[in-house]
């Protein structure tokens, strides 16, 4: 898409300098930089353990690093207010965290009872059209989050993070825990939401196929250190991870995913 | 794109034009959607053949679109759509934007039918439950005791520890509060038919009978009862004591047993610790309110009570601590996988641990009048 050829004029959306998160003596991460551009899809990939939750956090202000500073827009992100950051950023959590006292309906419709003063009847259809947006039916809207199964959940926590239409979403491991099929149709609904929508988005995964097949570019994160680039960039990386990572047995079905993905695209 | 010029200002939308067509200019979204729908009423019943302008719209968002394409449903006609915009409204358009299902609503009256039935559907199997439990209990902690050798020290020290020693402070502080209430109460009380000499008696008799045990098997209920509850809920919805089914390895023997057995070990000397604490409470409130010696106290105390007080309040202990590991054991094992039932169960545990027990004292205290104790 366009995102590689803005890039080269426009500033980032995000931007992440000399990041250093710690844990007791373990150093996660080691002063990373990381630029989001505008209109991109990024992934954040890295072994269990390798720090890609916390630096997902630490990007949308949940966690304060050790040091280092996060920008959106140019602005440090402490000193944006709830309700600016509420309209600029989206984020689907790795269980969804979807308030289980609330239907799907009213989960969606909660940030916009909060930030605007849209009447009911207007909210519900805004609500109907998220959850329709997110590929669940009218129908399981009324649901509450015990009744639905793991990829439904999955969406309809990415139509609540959807509600007041940010422009960055964030996605941890959107498609963990589910079969795939069902992981292959979020992964179809991040890059159509992405298109259609224009959003910016920052997934963290270790999916191999939503990597290679959803993502402009990856940032890999070893030993604290942040590798970025697209996936043929990364293919010829002399990091053994990354090495490892791209030309395992796992990584081969993914890359011929990716090829069919990429004709069609 | 969007609103990108208007990072840091609120986004406006401009409506111009009249007659049979409109322009929109500026942004069409969340913030803007009501002052255009507002302004498009009135438009749209005038006229039939119509068509709006959005060539000069700087931003469009999901709801937006869903406005334009709902116009678009009402042949109003969109002029100069905009190449980016124009995927959205494909987007938005292609989806079948079905009203929200209602749930069914039910007259209150048949709500409340439902209610009362369901209510005594639950109180039913609740009872059957508590006895299944309690028979399951007893005849655990049967072969418990003709089998010593399958006991978990560790667990039950643990368990003592956690329930007995830590509450002690509280257990305390409990115990000279009440003998303070009951105290104050008797004086004023008993002072206009100059007897007040009587509430060391009184307080040694009520805290010694009813009010040590009671108080300290509440304070347990509360404090841990939901700790079984919680404890064993939160194994239970993260799939723990599936676990352990599954190495043959009985849940019941692992994680109720000792909690039981632990607070059958406590609850008794908990008791006895609110006793002697209670009593000096009222040890207390002679020497500030009647000027009675502690050594005076004593004495009268001595001739107020009887060892069978001190008994029949010990004698409810184990029964009590008996009942509140069973419930709270019991709620534990009836979480349901989320995180949501343990507070639920939790909840439950303690006001049914509560209940059980104020019954249970009501049910001694007519028994050892019976009995003549």
């Amino acid at each position: 898409m366009s995102a590689a050829a803005r890039s080269q004029h426009a500033e980032p959306i995000l931007s992440a300098r000399g990041i250093v998160n710690c844990f007791g003596k373990q150093r996660v991460h080691d002063k990373v930089d990381l630029d989001v551009e505008a209109g991109e899809v990024l992934g954040i990939a890295g072994g269990s353990g390798s720090g890609k939750s916390v630096l997902l956090k630490t990007l949308i202000g949940l966690h304060r690093p050790d040091s280092g500073k996060v920008l959106i827009e140019g602005k440090p992100i402490e000193a944006i207010s709830a309700d600016e950051k509420a309209a600029l950023i989206g984020v689907l959590f790795q269980q969804g965290a979807l308030f289980s006292s609330l239907s799907v309906a009213q989960n969606v419709m909660l940030p916009m009872r909060e930030y605007t003063d849209l009447p009911v009847s207007e909210q519900e259809k805004i609500a109907a059209v998220k959850i329709e947006l997110t590929g669940l039916s009218a129908d399981s809207a009324m649901k509450f989050p015990a009744q639905l199964s793991g990829g439904m959940v999955k969406r309809a926590a990415l139509a609540r993070a959807l509600a007041l239409d940010p422009r960055m979403l964030f996605l941890d491991e959107p498609t963990s825990d589910l079969d795939p099929l069902t992981a292959g149709g979020i992964d179809e609904l991040i890059m159509q939401l992405n298109r259609g929508l224009g959003l910016t988005v920052v997934i963290v995964t270790h999916d191999l196929t939503t990597l290679l097949t959803v993502c402009d570019r990856v940032a890999v994160l070893v030993e604290g250190k942040i590798t970025v680039g697209t996936v043929d960039q990364l293919a010829r990386s002399h990091d053994p991870w990354i090495r490892e990572f791209l030309h395992g047995p796992r990584a081969q079905g993914a890359m011929n995913a990716r090829k069919s993905n990429h004709g069609i695209r | 794109m969007a609103g990108a010029s208007s990072k840091s200002s609120t986004p406006m939308l401009a409506i111009e034009g009249e007659g049979d067509r409109l322009s929109f200019e500026g942004v069409l979204g969340l913030c803007t959607l009501t002052q255009a729908r507002q302004a498009l009423e009135h438009w749209r019943k005038q006229r039939k053949s119509r068509v709006l302008d959005v060539s000069k719209l700087s931003g469009l968002d999901t709801p937006g679109a869903m406005f334009l394409c709902e116009l678009r449903d009402k042949h109003v006609e969109l002029a100069g759509v905009q190449s980016e915009h124009a995927a959205l409204l494909e987007l938005i358009g292609g989806l079948p934007r079905k009203p929200l299902t209602k749930p069914p609503t039910i007259a209150r009256w048949r709500q409340l039918v439902i209610q009362l039935g369901k209510g005594a559907d639950d109180f039913w199997h609740d009872s059957l439950d508590i006895l299944t439990f309690v028979g399951r209990s007893l005849s655990a902690f049967g072969h418990a005791l003709r089998h010593p050798s399958s006991l978990r020290p560790a667990s039950i020290s643990r368990q003592i520890a956690e329930t007995g020693i830590h509450a002690l402070p509280i257990v305390a502080l409990m115990a000279v509060m009440i003998s303070i209430v009951i105290g104050y109460q008797s004086v004023a009380q008993l002072r206009p038919y100059g007897g007040e000499d009587f509430t060391i008696s009184l307080i040694a008799v009520s805290v010694l009978r009813e009010m040590g045990v009671l108080i300290t098997a509440i304070m347990v209920a509360g404090r841990s009862g939901s700790a079984f509850t919680a404890e064993i809920g939160v194994m239970k919805a993260r799939e723990e004591i599936d676990a352990l089914n599954s190495m043959g390895l009985e849940p019941f023997d692992l994680l109720v047993l000792p909690r039981m057995i632990g607070l059958i070990i406590t609850l008794p000397l908990l008791t006895f610790f609110a006793d002697i604490m209670g009593l000096l409470g009222g040890a207390m409130i002679a020497q500030s309110l009647l000027h009675i010696s502690l050594s005076q106290d004593l004495e009268r105390v001595r001739e107020a009570v009887s060892i069978s007080d001190f008994g029949v309040g010990l004698i409810k202990a184990p029964v009590f601590a008996f009942f509140i590991a069973t419930v709270g054991c019991m709620h534990g094992l009836r979480v349901r996988g989320s995180a949501e039932s343990v507070g639920r169960e939790t909840t439950r545990a303690v006001v049914k641990a509560i209940f059980l027990v104020i019954v249970f004292d009501a049910l001694f205290s007519v028994f050892f009048e019976k009995v003549g104790l």
